[in-house]
């Protein structure tokens, strides 16, 4: 395992990996088993069209419809706690991979080693990508597996794609969080950054249909990249995908650029 | 290039702000040399070897190491470099051997067998997590780690700090193996006493400057003595003064104290046998206060 940066990342990730592992499938299996009490009750969707529209917005996808288990998944899963817990991870991930090793004082040893700083920041990137597609790759399986126990009816094409993009939301704070290490070495610094960053983006994408002057910026949320175009009805929006993956390549090269131009922080 | 210089400085100069922590710096090491880098905590010693290592930007200035440019061509010079950093940091749950391993693949070689060899050396116990083991054997650790890869250059930060006197030996053994080979050292210290074991040839570093590169041998015929002479006898001060470097020269109730470079002991000596001697005392002073004596005029003006 301690053969390059990016497996001896992983390999540092084992303990937190599993543990977000853990707390995704149980997070589904919840999810999930309270499905079967939801459908029968019409008046959560009443509920929902009782709820001032900026709160809908907010809470909710764009006519999610919670009786059914697409629109439910949408609202329950999806929308909130599914990207919160990929991104706990990735955000972790990023901060600590420059600016976390700096501040544990072992940069100056691994940069000691014929290992270029640019290497050290893609490689840490590619574990941080393996790492929340098997974030990613769990909640597949266990919303598929969960799916069928309780009759939703889930199609593996379009839960793939909406687990795709939550990974490419991830990956872009993620990545957000590397190039912040990277400019500035601080670990606290980069956790904080796209924690904001996220809140942002997260009231912007909700309250632009509602709220007219938000609206120009909706399309520059990653989490309207992610769920504006309702993955679990139609699949995968490659013009959304195309934007994230920029969006990360972008940083990553920040993230290098910022790293290479100054001072290992000891 | 057989004469190259494995350490070049020209102009180095760091600065953090309106904190100038190296100034100018022009420093040259050869291949087979032990160069001893002297000065009190916080002299700029630290910002040196990190710069030599590309961790930090030069401000302005350059440095090459074995041939290669310290900043732009790191990667080049790490092949080569074996770097014991100030304060060694290590992973968390990792053991000394995980870490031996994980350096060893990221140099491309095996120098992972030759570490467990150095392990064995030192007495370190490499099945421990690195961060539970003691003062003493997170700096053989880090011996290890910077020695491992038998590289031509070694940059030591404060090497012996917290290792035993023993293991000072076995350690100092291991560098003249090093240099046995061809290899060169620079090591960084505040303790004259470990440097002078050492080194060929000692720089001193005070406040960001270099005010001194002098060889041992040089040094040794400066270093002080502190002469303490009793006469049964009346003699007359003007007899001792003016002999070359002697200094601190006072003479009362028949007691001659001064202190003279050891280039001085002679005529000093003689000057002194032309009286009835009750009591001679001489002790060699610290390098350190010698250094103070020569070159902190020099510092100051």
């Amino acid at each position: 395992m301690l053969h390059d940066v990016a497996l001896k990342t992983l390999f540092d990730q084992r303990r937190a990996l599993v543990g977000w592992v853990t707390s995704l499938a149980l997070l589904v299996a919840m999810y999930v088993a309270i499905w079967p009490s939801m459908r029968g009750q019409p008046s959560m969707s009443d509920f929902l069209d009782q709820m001032p529209e900026a709160m809908r917005s907010l809470f909710a996808t764009t006519g999610a419809d919670l009786s059914t288990p697409v629109g439910y998944l949408q609202v329950e899963l999806l929308s909130f706690m599914g990207p919160l817990v990929l991104m706990l991870y990735t955000v972790t991930a990023g901060a600590a991979a420059v600016a976390g090793e700096e501040d544990r004082r072992t940069m100056d040893m691994l940069l000691s080693t014929p290992v270029s700083r640019s290497r050290v920041v893609v490689e840490k990137l590619m574990a941080m990508c393996v790492g929340v597609l098997l974030l990613a790759a769990v909640g597949l399986v266990s919303l598929m597996g969960g799916g069928a126990l309780a009759d939703m009816g889930l199609s593996w094409p379009d839960v793939t794609a909406a687990m795709l993009h939550m990974a490419l939301l991830a990956l872009v704070f993620g990545t957000l969080a590397l190039a912040v290490g990277g400019i500035t070495g601080h670990a606290t610094l980069s956790r904080a950054v796209p924690a904001v960053v996220a809140v942002v983006a997260y009231v912007v994408n909700g309250l632009a249909p509602v709220v007219s002057w938000l609206e120009p910026f909706q399309k520059l949320s990653p989490f309207y990249q992610y769920i504006g175009h309702d993955p679990l009805r139609h699949g995968v929006s490659w013009s959304s995908v195309a934007v994230a993956v920029t969006t990360v390549v972008v940083l990553a090269v920040v993230a290098v650029l910022g790293f290479r131009r100054r001072d290992v922080l000891s | 290039m057989p004469h190259a210089p494995v350490v070049e400085t020209v102009g180095l100069t760091k600065s953090y702000g309106e904190t100038l922590a190296l100034r100018d710096l022009h420093l040259r090491v050869d291949a087979g040399e032990v160069f001893g880098y002297l000065g009190p905590n916080g002299a700029g010693k630290t910002t040196t070897l990190r710069l030599l290592m590309g961790l930090l930007r030069p401000t302005s200035g350059r440095a090459r190491v074995l041939g290669a440019d310290t900043w732009r061509d790191s990667v080049h010079v790490h092949r080569d470099v074996g770097y014991l950093p100030g304060e060694p940091a290590f992973y968390r749950r990792m053991t000394g051997v995980q870490h031996l391993e994980y350096l060893a693949h990221l140099r491309g070689d095996d120098g992972a067998d030759h570490g467990r060899a150095l392990a064995r050396r030192l007495d370190l116990d490499l099945s421990r997590p690195a961060t539970s083991l003691s003062k003493g054997n997170r700096q053989k650790l880090a011996v290890v780690l910077a020695m491992m890869s038998q590289p031509r250059l070694l940059l030591l930060d404060e090497p012996t700090s917290g290792l035993d006197p023993l293991v000072q030996q076995e350690f100092q053994a291991l560098l003249r193996e090093h240099t046995t080979r061809g290899g060169s050292v620079l090591l960084s210290s505040h303790v004259l006493a470990e440097v002078q074991r050492l080194a060929d040839r000692i720089g001193v570093v005070r406040a960001g400057r270099l005010i001194a590169v002098e060889r041992l041998e040089t040094l040794r015929a400066k270093s002080l003595h502190h002469v303490v002479a009793t006469f049964a006898d009346g003699v007359d001060a003007s007899e001792f003064a003016g002999l070359p470097g002697v200094r601190d020269l006072e003479l009362q109730d028949g007691r001659l104290r001064c202190s003279a470079p050891q280039s001085s002991l002679d005529t000093l000596l003689k000057r002194v046998t032309r009286h009835h001697v009750v009591d001679f005392e001489c002790a060699e002073a610290e390098l350190e206060e010698t250094f103070l004596t020569y070159y902190e005029a020099d510092d100051a003006a």
